[in-house]
């Protein structure tokens, strides 16, 4: 095998022609090159808002989390089912992701830049200049969206991609069926835990079954609002939590003993909203998800009683805690709390109230266990065993230490009968970014390349072809 | 090599021993590759637990730097499999016939062929896209005409929009049932005239079936309006027939039986797998207990030896016998003869306590079967372990001897020896009569009680042979008398014409007698007295002389039935 040769096209059916790969989520955007195996940008989908010299800045990328800005306040375009609710801004973020990293400033006009010697009559006309204007001008770009997606967003999307962007071509896949791709599967069922939205996709031949697909809130964010009432009700005293900014020194202190920090303050006119707070809060919280938090990892629920008589809640209590300091420099082991935040993903009895929680209490329907179960009460019965015999998980919260384990005995119980075989991939990367790496896939194989939307047939059949193409 | 080293010891040579180990050496450890003699020779012998050396890359190898380079460059498609001849770029090796012209062109000339080169950027090369082949459709039936749907498609159950529809989604999946269920979506009277909105049609929903259905009717329907049944080729015809006889009903019934098998509890499923388990012992254990007694057959089948006994009466001539048995099955190669409690039937004997340990799973027939032919061995070696019912005693075939001959015997071998008579006729005879009530002369499964009740059937049918031997000898006796009567009566016409009435009395006389020999002769007396009925009660007589053996005959032959079912069944059991 030689390097310098290129791989036979029967080897791996490969073709590549410089696609984008564009993956909007709720709370990250990642974008990249289609044929590479993780997505060159990831930039979180919140912006920055605030007034300087009396005009409106946005901060878009890893810089919204930077610099307290006085007045600046954090938005989100995608609402919270996962379907974008601001079109102007959305876009605005989405290109940001591929212009900051991926397509980069083009060469200017030598005519224009000032160090040329042009005659008059050689200028160039304005249509050409306007066709350059265009960030995505020679890439086809290749975009992701949940299965819920209305057509009128669907349209939307090429709108902004043909025009606004300038596309060659275009294509529009769902995330779900993405996901199965990168697991290498053309038909499975796909349980997408994201940040905002739990989805269950079933998936036959690269196509899904809209009566299947399956979402429900219980993501990330409701994990950490689950976290947010654990703290509340923490003895001997509720945590608060202070994002990094707000603290200028600390000194360590023993585990559950108040904390030392000395505070940053600022005053009203030069403080950040409080949107800016909940932001870095939420990124204290990642990190809490991260260390501490656990799912019970089964066979049966947290309430439930083990195969050896004693209540899982016992055992779970048994089990060594974990230790977490939070940026103040307050610290705690946290023992059986641990596996409770996310137990109501399963078992929604096991919810922890919170009346003043933005997320609403879950409902028996919306756990993971049921949403599978609906799901595939929605399809024909001949794929359902094929289906539980590719269940695919992805998303960046099925990172939850556990999570797979106890999603294989739950989906074990749910059905005795057939063969349930999970895959999850091991690679932190590979689960974080599952839908733009079948998305690489897709755009970068030969047999992909009739599927496009060319601009031609965009500018022929509008914007309707695309619930025409992408089926 | 050792044998070497002894030579040169005894030859008294140099040991020339040394630089051989040190060989052996080298071969055994073999240098890693990446890591120079001299390190390695510094490790010493022991290497270490870590690979050193890492996997590197070889790079291209050496002769390949001196070929020119090749370039890649960014190349414009078109893909055939496309109507609107989009055109892309990928890399590609450049290849030589798309090289830019030689450097000696003038720049005019190089500003043209850019020119030329960007016009035909859309089909730079002739050559096929490499994957436009890729680009396949499902075979789908040709699509019908007005009149032909007309004249043959219609259905009160499916609007003409509606098979439009289903026919449109079925090419757009290419035929994916699943997808096309899935999304099927017709909106039922979606321009037709108002008035249909006052009923209100409840929205259809079409099941996979009712369209797989429409779509296989439609399909066959138009494969047949191509070409007609006759001259239609065999793949074609098979599909026709197979669509034709897609049946939605069996379909869904197939559906839900398969929902019901996935919805199973845990419990269900549990059940399942230990009954599948349990048969899968039985089976086996049918298996084993099959070639156990295909083993024991083959034990029975050995021939009755005829030679004289008497040389192994003496001590000596039974350890002779021992050892040539030895020799014997040393030679054969077999199992040893001598098992090691020194009994004879090791596997025989080991079967029932086999089956008896396997537990309560077995039936106890079997158990019993099996134990019947070790019966005696049983109750032997376990003399008082516990006294069992009488029940119980039948069922493992224990059974109490007043008195017992010495030595081991057969009880099919008794049973054998009721079947020879001591004349060599009476033996066949006999044989005829077993093999007339389909009974075999070598017993299929001589349990003690098929032996008593073929025992009883040996006694019936000798008495029955014995019967027919007088019968035979009174019949012919009655034919000599009848003869010589007759010649008498020819002789003596003229004087005994007077006397001609009394003649068919006499002769019924001498015939009932003769068929009543084995009956009472009760019928026949009845007869006798009346003589204007003679030929009446002659009929009769001999009818019942008719009916009666054949009843008898009949009789034996149900008992012999029966018999033999008792012997069928104990049989079969004995195969369960």
């Amino acid at each position: 095998m030689n390097p310098s040769n290129p791989p036979q096209t029967a080897e791996y059916g490969g073709d590549e022609v410089s696609a984008i790969v564009l993956d909007p989520g709720y709370s990250t955007t990642r974008a990249g090159f289609a044929g590479e195996d993780a997505p060159k940008t990831l930039i979180p989908t919140y912006y920055g808002k605030y007034s300087a010299d009396g005009q409106d800045k946005l901060i878009f990328g890893d810089d919204i989390f930077v610099t307290p800005r006085p007045g600046l306040s954090i938005h989100n375009p995608i609402g919270k089912d996962g379907i974008v609710e601001d079109w102007d801004m959305a876009e605005k973020v989405w290109e940001y992701s591929f212009t900051s990293r991926l397509t980069g400033a083009k060469p200017g006009n030598p005519f224009h830049n000032g160090l040329n010697d042009i005659s008059a009559d050689e200028l160039p006309t304005d249509m050409e200049l306007e066709s350059e204007d265009k960030p995505l001008a020679d890439s086809p770009l290749l975009m992701t969206e949940p299965a819920w997606n209305p057509a009128k967003a669907r349209e939307k999307t090429i709108e902004i991609a043909m025009e606004n962007w300038g596309t060659p071509a275009f294509y529009l896949a769902r995330s779900g069926v993405l996901a199965a791709f990168a697991s290498g599967k053309a038909s499975g069922l796909v349980v997408d835990i994201g940040a905002s939205n739990i989805s269950i996709t079933p998936v036959h031949d690269g196509m899904i079954l809209k009566r299947g697909v399956q979402h429900s809130p219980l993501g990330g964010d409701y994990i950490s609002a689950q976290i947010r009432a654990l703290f509340k009700k923490n003895s001997p005293q509720p945590i608060t939590i202070t994002p990094h900014y707000l603290i200028s020194s600390k000194t360590a202190v023993e585990a559950g003993q108040p904390p030392q920090a000395k505070y940053r303050t600022f005053a009203a006119d030069k403080a950040p909203d409080a949107s800016y707070r909940a932001l870095l809060e939420e990124r204290t919280l990642s990190e809490f998800k991260e260390c501490v938090v656990q799912v019970w990892p089964g066979p049966n629920k947290l309430a439930a009683t083990g195969p050896t008589g004693a209540s899982n809640e016992e055992m779970a209590r048994s089990s060594p805690g974990r230790p977490f300091e939070f940026p103040d420099g307050y610290n705690q082991v946290f023992g059986a709390d641990r596996f409770r935040v996310v137990e109501s993903l399963f078992d929604v009895k096991a919810a922890i109230p919170d009346a003043d929680s933005p997320v609403p209490a879950p409902t028996q329907a919306q756990t993971i266990p049921e949403l599978i179960k609906a799901s595939l009460g929605g399809v024909d019965v001949d794929i359902r065993p094929h289906l539980l015999a590719n269940v695919v998980v992805t998303g960046g919260s099925s990172l939850l230490y556990g999570f797979t384990d106890r999603l294989n005995h739950e989906l074990m119980q749910l059905f005795p009968g057939p063969r349930v075989r999970i895959s999850a991939p091991g690679n932190t990367a590979e689960r974080r970014f599952g839908s733009w790496i079948g998305g690489s896939i897709l755009a970068s194989l030969g047999t992909f390349h009739q599927m496009w939307i060319s601009k031609k047939e965009y500018d022929e059949h509008g914007a309707n072809i695309v619930e025409k193409r992408c089926k | 090599m050792a044998a070497a080293a002894d030579v040169r010891d005894m030859l008294d040579l140099p040991a020339e021993g040394q630089p051989r180990p040190t060989k052996k050496q080298k071969v055994v450890e073999k240098r890693p590759e990446g890591i120079t003699r001299e390190l390695y020779a510094l490790l010493g012998e022991r290497a270490p637990p870590i690979a050193i050396n890492e996997n590197k890359y070889k790079g291209r190898p050496k002769f390949m730097n001196k070929l020119r380079v090749r370039k890649w460059c960014m190349t414009p498609f078109a893909n055939s499999a496309r109507s609107d001849g989009l055109v892309l770029n990928h890399w590609q090796r450049e290849h030589e016939s798309i090289r830019p012209p030689a450097p000696e062109a003038t720049q005019m000339e190089l500003d043209e062929t850019k020119e030329a080169g960007k016009e035909e950027a859309p089909k730079p090369q002739e050559q096929e896209y490499t994957f436009a082949k890729y680009n396949v459709k499902a075979r789908l039936p040709q699509r019908y005409t007005d009149e032909e749907y007309n004249r043959h498609l219609k259905s009160d159950d499916w609007s003409r929009e509606e098979t439009d529809y289903l026919m449109d989604l079925a090419a757009e999946y290419d035929l994916r049932w699943v997808i096309i269920a899935d999304r099927y979506d017709y909106q039922r009277h979606l321009d037709s005239e108002p008035d249909a909105d006052a009923i209100v049609p409840a929205k259809q929903y079409r099941t996979m079936e009712q369209m797989k259905s429409r779509y296989y009717y439609i399909a066959a329907t138009m494969l047949a309006i191509e070409h007609p049944p006759s001259e239609m080729s065999e793949a074609e015809f098979a599909l026709h027939e197979q669509m034709l006889k897609f049946d939605p009903d069996r379909e869904r019934d197939r559906k839900e039986l398969a929902a019901l098998q996935l919805n199973r509890t845990a419990d269900e499923v549990r059940e399942e797998a230990m009954l599948l388990e349990e048969l899968k012992r039985i089976t086996s254990n049918e298996q084993n207990f099959i070639t156990e007694r295909r083993e024991l057959y083959s034990r029975l089948e050995v021939p009755i030896s005829v030679g004289n006994t008497a040389m192994y009466q003496s001590s000596q001539g039974l350890s002779q016998l021992l050892q040539t048995l030895l020799q014997a099955d040393k030679s054969k190669k077999r199992r040893s003869i001598l098992g090691p409690e020194g009994a004879v039937p090791s596997p025989v004997s080991q079967t029932p306590t086999q089956t008896g340990a396997l537990g309560r799973a077995e039936t106890p027939t079997t158990n019993s079967a099996a134990n019947n032919k070790k019966g005696s061995i049983a109750s032997q070696t376990q003399p008082a372990v516990r006294t069992l019912t009488p029940a119980e005693e039948a069922r493992y075939g224990v059974q109490h001897h007043e008195r017992l001959s010495g030595g081991v015997q057969f009880r099919s071998d008794r049973a054998q020896k009721l079947t020879q008579a001591k004349s060599n006729v009476q033996t066949q005879k006999l044989a005829g009569a077993l093999a007339e009530l389909e009974i075999p002369v070598r017993l299929f499964m001589p349990t003690e009680r098929v032996c008593r009740d073929f025992e009883k059937l040996i006694q019936s049918v000798n008495l029955l042979l014995d019967a027919r031997k007088v019968s035979e000898k009174v019949e012919s006796e009655i034919r000599v008398l009848e003869a010589s009567k007759a010649e008498r009566e020819r002789r003596n016409v003229p004087e005994n014409s007077s006397k001609d009435p009394e003649h068919p009395e006499v002769k019924t006389e001498t015939e009932d007698g003769g068929n009543s020999m084995l009956e009472s002769g009760a019928p026949t007396e009845g007869g006798e007295g009346e003589t204007g009925q003679a030929g009446d009660s002659e009929a009769a007589a001999d009818g019942a002389a008719e009916e009666t053996p054949t009843k008898e005959d009949g009789g034996h032959k149900r008992s012999a039935s029966v018999l033999s079912s008792v012997s069928d069944k104990s049989s079969k059991r004995q195969r369960r």
